[in-house]
Formats: C-alpha cells, structure tokens, sequence
C-alpha cells in the first residue's frame, strides 16, 4: 500500500505539471484573449487529483503482467478522462463549441497520461541500468568467491 | 559444542542429527548449511521423480496451492511449498521478488522497467519475470552487497 501511494503521488506530481504545459498550450490555441486571477493556479491540482482517483479506488491484489497492466493503465485512463470532462463540463447546455473544447481536453488528458506513463518509465529504466550493473558486479563477485 | 562422528554399516542410509537444547538461528544455520551441501531439491515431472541441482534453477513459482521449478528449457512441479525454498536455498543467490516467486540471481541477465513502478528480469533462457513493487528495495540492497 505504501509502495502503491509513493507511486500514485509520483505521478500526481507529474500530472500536475504536465497539466499546467497543457492549459498553457490549450488555452494559447482556444482563448488567447482569456484573463485569469489567482484561482487559477489551483486548478492543476484539482485535476492532478481527479488524475489519481481512478489509481486509488482500483484494486492491487493479485500480480498483474505487463500487458494486463497496460490494459489497466488504459482503464484507468478513460475513467480520468470522464471524470475530467464531468468535471469541467457537467451541467452546462451542449453545443458546437462545448463538444469541440470537450475532445481537445479530452486529447490532452490522453497526452499527458501518456506522457505521465513515459516520464515514470523512463526514471524507472534509468534505475534498472542501474541495477544490471550492479548485478553483474553481484554475479562476478560470486562467482569468483566460488570459484 | 562437542561433535561426534558414527561410522556406520554401507547398508544403512546416511545421517546427521544435532542435539540442542532449543532450535535456534544459530542452529537454523547449520541446517541450511547441511542442506546446502546436499545441493539437490526432489521435483516431480510426469509423476517421475527427479533430482535437480539447485544451482540449475532458474526460479521457483507458487501458483495456488502447487510450487513449480523452471529450469532453462523444463519445468518442475515440487512437493514443498515457497517459504521452505527460502530456506533451502543458499540465501546469497535467491531472493524473493514477488508474492509468488523466488529467483535465482545467477541466472539474470538484465533487469528492466515494467509499468506502475515494478521491473522484469530477463533470464538466460530469455523468459521474463516480474518484480513486485515491494520487493525492489530488497533486491537493489542484495545485489549492492546490503545484507536484508
């Protein structure tokens, strides 16, 4: 459970500023105009924390392969995405423009899930180097002290 | 401690008995020293019984009540259960990686990221094999040289 929450709150911490990237880019491209106050700065937390609900309320009890993982990770993803689209959009009346900013957050939540998964696996792949090096100082190591 | 040593008839099967007054680690240690030097764990394939040396085993998987051996190219199925491989094993080689399996780290040939925090190990037979999130720190001290 530890392990699990070290985790989550990794990636809630990536989310959050891959977030932040998004809303800059999003917001540059669909209202250049728009002025914000202070509250603004709230908001990549809140959806950094909608991020992490579907990781939290899903069950870790039996040892998952990798492509089950992945198809969890996907799962997980499209309840992010509507959770985050209920979020932003729910109650309001829809039209043209409510559906086209709907997929443009909905293709940047994908994106920076995506990118969430890419930056953990790549911190991950630099501690496995890690690791086979010192494994393969380990198994000299014994080697000789057998030989 | 005094030691002694019987010889006994050809006929009859070989042993070692310890007298202590309670069992301790430090008595714990020379069962698994004893053990170690027999070097051989029984594992049934085809209702054969076979003798594999340890030193042969890739890894050892429980799945439900059954424990499984895989060598390179074979697969066993053992009568003992996981947690007394653990102690059978000589504790230098084999760690824990995951609920379930026990790994020989001799037979590593590199270590890769999984999804969600966790690693594979890639075997000289080329499978590979999942380490649980949990037990990374386990298995980064053991191969550092921290003893766990």
């Amino acid at each position: 459970m530890k392990d699990k929450l070290r985790n989550i709150l990794g990636n809630f911490f990536i989310s959050v500023t891959l977030i932040n990237i998004a809303m800059l880019v999003l917001g540059s491209i669909m209202m250049p105009e728009q002025k914000f106050g202070y509250e603004v700065f709230i908001y990549p937390i809140v959806y950094g924390v909608i991020g992490i609900i579907p990781a939290l309320i899903t069950r870790d009890g039996k040892e998952l392969s990798v492509k089950q993982t992945l198809l969890k990770n996907v799962i997980q993803m499209l309840m992010t995405v509507a959770l985050i689209l209920a979020f932003i959009f729910g109650g309001h009346p829809v039209d043209h423009k409510l559906i086209m900013t709907a997929v443009f957050v909905a293709v940047s939540v994908v994106l920076i899930y995506a990118g969430v998964i890419a930056i953990s696996w790549f911190l991950d792949k630099k501690t496995a180097d890690m690791m086979t090096e010192d494994l393969v100082r380990f198994q000299n190591r014994y080697s000789k002290k057998r030989a | 401690m005094e030691i002694n040593i019987k010889n006994i008839e050809p006929s009859q099967k070989e042993y070692i008995e310890i007298g202590c007054w309670r069992v301790n680690e430090r008595v714990n240690e020379i069962v698994r020293f004893i053990k170690l030097k027999d070097g051989h764990v029984e594992a049934y394939k085809d209702e054969k019984q076979y003798r594999i040396a340890l030193s042969d085993i890739l890894y050892v998987e429980a799945v439900d009540d059954r424990c499984f051996i895989y060598l390179d190219n074979d697969c066993y199925e053992s009568r003992r259960r996981l947690y007394e491989f653990e102690s059978l094993f000589p504790s230098d080689d084999y760690i824990r990686i995951s609920k379930s399996v026990i790994i020989n780290l001799m037979k590593i040939v590199q270590i890769r990221p999984a999804l969600n925090g966790r690693f594979l190990c890639h075997l000289v037979n080329g499978e590979d094999v999942i380490v649980s999130r949990k037990y990374v720190p386990d298995l980064k001290a053991r191969i550092r040289g921290d003893r766990s």
